[in-house]
């Protein structure tokens, strides 16, 4: 109806930004009653309000989440997600351990480099095979946990020396590994807003073959995509090798899936093409809070796992229920 | 048998009379227009605040081929789905046999004896023809005889004119008008006595849409009705009794075709006079921007060569499957296995790169919107500047300021709402989607050269006439067009210079003086030394 051409007429929209759309609004009610729902549990949780608890609970959002960061890349680049990232997370803390005595700012760019190699190499493959991304990412997995296990013989690396030390502290009073989660939040939300490689990367996850005809190289941007999630996985790995004080394969372990709960239940599509990092945030915290009131009601971890595959499963649903309009 | 398929598509006056004929039993033993199979009484329909229908009252008599036209957005589907089952209406009700029945559910309208003809086929492709036709239904009984349904499904495809159909053959290995022709039989063996059909055509080729109208006609011989849902004028003509008009919801008119010239139906369809819908030649011409030699794409094209000058549109006519949307794919750098000679503005360009392609100013806009057109998730604003985001960037950073800006020029342009700037790609009508699509491939700073495939495709008649304004424009800017269409009439309505093609080969080349549909018809349906 309103489809005819109005030359010349710029009106600026004066009404709050709600989501014009139907799936615009369902994310804001899933979000908002989970919200609610997760308050209201807190409160009736004796022991969450206190220092200890919320600074533990910080701590652990800001693995998944800069876990999360990085599959929020590969989500959006239009290839679902990876299950290899728990173990780029692992190997990365591994390896950061094992060259530390080369001096920290050494270590810190060798497990960088790791982690976006590892990651890098699926991309590769995904990008210009077009192979598919969850198988890939199986066989990474294998081929991964495989060399590691042979290479570390099923032992853990401890850190020679306090190199590591500097990582365990706080950044201007916040916890080192929270800083660097908001740290990659920010810097990957305006990669994805503010520059080229972002939204062609929104261009890519909506439609890989409109993206070919316009002239882009799809393959490399997915590339791209893997690299940025492997960056984000191996930060989280150094931070978790240092907090424990060791590199260990078992460190990464239910991560990925950790990650990409948080990345659906922040409402970034699976299908590719929508979402953001602070999304992915949201979704993060609203993870780490299940986990923490299960744990603090003394729920054991499978029953954490069990209550996370329900709302990854809901949100899923009201997801694909949202699109069949 | 070609010959004819030209003669269908072509002379519509006598064809029309032909069909009259061949109706004209069934339509007096009916009785008129008093008897009606199916109908509607005015049935309102809204989706929220938007009615998109209001007040249509519709009666479809035995034995009749009903048009329905109008703009996208004009209520067709709705009215479709209303006489499916599919949604209920909010007012009125739906007639069948004269009397008020309820249509709740698709499956009581397949009872009822309405059924639709999918446009994306519901057949399985690795199943046999036969077992097709009755897979699903309610016929069968759990004892059933075997050579009873082999009959049967037989003679429903006979009826068709579909007897080369084999009852054996896999789906898989069918065409695509032969697959339509196996629905269609699949619907007679439910009894269905009155189809809807919608864009049938779309994705046939010339000898296949003479094969589905044949087939339609045996239909109405057989006293069943057929609603034809189409964007392409000639069709109505050539094979409708009686036409209805929609436009924003409501009925504007149900009229015989004989005495309804084509403006006056395009008229009825958007509510004014339509104009001129193929705008003036372009005045001047440039020196050659896009010089192809022996562009060879194995199994499809042979050895093609053309010439494009800037200021021209170069338009290569073939059916669906002649290699003339594949020679304009290649051009844009999206076949891996495309070789020959290629120069743009006198520099070769090596194929096989869409991006090398772009960097050149070869920009490509797709037929398959869906597909390969649109990003239908991203906003309008990214869509119009999907390809300059290198302009706008300084070491990979956008400057979002000018971005904003050249959307907003890109918007006008082209004739898209600037308030729409925020909304999806998605809930823009196919015109308008359409013209993203052209948005985000002009303005380089390359003397460009615009190639599309079906530039409109399932756009309704009003879209299409801003359409061919917009690339006229272009080429009075210097650009230079090429498009592969299987469109008569947007051949004839738009190209400068016709290359005809006739699987893979170049049959005729004419300038616009030249052309006539005539000779496109027969070009596009013989191998060149066979041309009458």
């Amino acid at each position: 109806m309103s489809e005819q051409t109005l030359p010349g007429t710029w009106q600026f929209d004066w009404r709050l930004p709600l989501p014009h759309s139907r799936r615009g609004k369902v994310l804001v009610a899933i979000r908002a009653i989970a919200v609610l729902a997760l308050v209201a549990v807190a409160v009736a949780t004796p022991g969450f309000f206190t220092p200890v608890s919320l600074f533990s609970l910080l701590n652990t959002t800001s693995f998944i989440g800069c876990v999360a960061i990085g599959m929020t890349f590969i989500t959006l680049s239009g290839n679902i997600m990876s299950f290899a990232l728990g173990v780029t997370l692992s190997t990365s803390g591994i390896v950061f351990m094992a060259v530390l005595p080369l001096g920290l700012p050494a270590a810190l760019i060798l497990a960088l480099a790791f982690g976006a190699a590892l990651t890098g190499i699926q991309g590769f493959v995904v990008g210009y095979f077009r192979a598919n991304p969850i198988i890939v990412s199986m066989a990474a997995l294998a081929l991964i946990t495989g060399c590691a296990t042979l290479i570390t013989q099923g032992q853990g690396v401890y850190p020679q020396g306090e190199a590591a030390a500097a990582l365990k502290g706080r950044f201007f009073g916040i916890p080192m590994p929270v800083a660097a989660f908001l740290f990659t939040t920010v810097i990957a939300q305006v990669v994805l807003s503010f520059t080229r490689f972002g939204r062609q990367l929104y261009m890519v996850g909506s439609n890989w073959r409109a993206a070919l005809a316009a002239g882009l190289e799809p393959a490399r941007i997915v590339l791209g995509a893997y690299v940025a999630a492997g960056l984000c996985t191996a930060l989280a790995g150094i931070l978790m090798a240092a907090r424990y004080s060791s590199g260990d394969l078992e460190l990464g372990l239910g991560y990925d899936y950790s990650a990409i709960s948080a990345v659906l239940v922040g409402g970034t599509a699976i299908s590719g093409g929508e979402g953001s990092a602070i999304r992915s945030l949201v979704g993060a915290f609203i993870i780490g809070i299940c986990q923490a009131l299960l744990l603090l009601n003394g729920f054991s971890t499978q029953i954490q796992y069990l209550v996370i595959g329900v709302i990854v499963l809901l949100v899923i649903m009201l997801q694909t229920l949202a699109d069949a309009e | 048998m070609d010959l004819t398929a030209a003669a269908f598509a072509l002379d519509r006056a006598e064809q029309r009379r032909d069909v009259r004929g061949s109706s004209e039993g069934t339509t007096l033993q009916s009785g008129g227009d008093s008897a009606s199979v199916v109908g509607l009484r005015r049935v309102s329909k809204s989706f929220g605040p938007i009615a998109a229908l209001k007040d249509v009252s519709l009666d479809i008599a035995p034995g009749e081929i009903r048009g329905i036209c109008g703009e996208n957005g004009a209520g067709k589907s709705t009215l479709v789905k209303i006489l499916t089952g599919v949604y209920r209406p909010d007012q009125g009700t739906v007639l069948v046999n004269g009397a008020p029945a309820s249509v709740a559910t698709p499956r009581q309208a397949q009872e009822l004896g309405i059924a639709m003809v999918a446009q994306e086929l519901s057949l399985c492709p690795d199943l046999s023809v036969e077992d097709n036709i009755w897979l699903g239904s309610l016929r069968v009984p759990f004892l059933h005889k075997r050579p009873e349904l082999r009959r049967r499904a037989a003679e429903a495809l006979a009826l068709l004119g579909a007897d080369h159909i084999k009852l054996d053959a896999l789906v898989a290995s069918l065409s695509m008008g032969e697959r339509q022709l196996v629905e269609i039989a699949r619907l007679l063996t439910r009894d269905a006595r009155v189809l809807i059909l919608d864009e049938p055509t779309a994705t046939l080729t010339d000898v296949e849409i003479e094969r589905i109208f044949a087939a339609l006609i045996a239909l109405k011989r057989e006293g069943r009705s057929v609603l034809y849902i189409t964007h392409r004028l000639a069709e109505v003509y050539a094979i409708c009794d009686r036409v209805s008009v929609l436009r924003n919801g409501e009925l504007v008119a149900t009229s015989a075709l004989t005495g309804l010239d084509r403006a006056a139906l395009i008229e009825l369809m958007l509510g004014r006079p339509s104009g001129e819908m193929y705008p003036e030649e372009t005045r001047a011409r440039g020196a050659p921007a896009l010089v192809v030699e022996g562009l060879t794409l194995p199994g499809v094209v042979d050895d093609f060569a053309m010439t494009v000058r800037r200021g021209e549109i170069l338009c290569i006519a073939g059916q669906v499957g002649s290699g003339a949307a594949e020679i304009v794919a290649a051009l844009a750098g999206l076949v891996h296995n495309a070789s020959g000679r290629v120069s743009v503005n006198g520099r070769p360009l090596k194929l096989g790169s869409s991006a090398r392609a772009a960097q050149r100013g070869i920009m490509f806009v797709s037929g398959d919107r869906a597909a390969e057109g649109v990003f239908r998730r991203l906003s309008v604003l990214h869509n119009l500047v999907a390809t300059r985001l290198r302009d706008h960037s300084v070491f990979g950073i956008l400057r979002t300021g000018t971005l904003r800006a050249a959307a907003g020029r890109l918007a006008m342009r082209v004739g898209v709402d600037r308030r729409r700037m925020r909304s999806r790609a998605e809930e823009l009508s196919g015109g308008n989607q359409q013209k993203l699509a052209f948005g985000r491939s002009i303005e380089r700073k390359a003397d460009g050269v615009l190639l599309m495939n079906e530039p409109t495709r399932g756009i309704d008649v009003g879209a299409r006439a801003e359409i061919y304004r917009l690339m006229r424009a272009f080429c009075e800017e210097g650009y230079a067009l090429v498009m592969s269409s299987s469109d008569l009439e947007e051949i004839v309505g738009v190209g400068d210079v016709v290359i005809t093609l006739y699987r893979g080969r170049q049959v005729g080349h004419y300038r616009r003086s030249e052309v006539s549909m005539h000779r496109i018809v027969a070009d596009i349906t013989h191998p060149v030394d066979q041309v009458p």
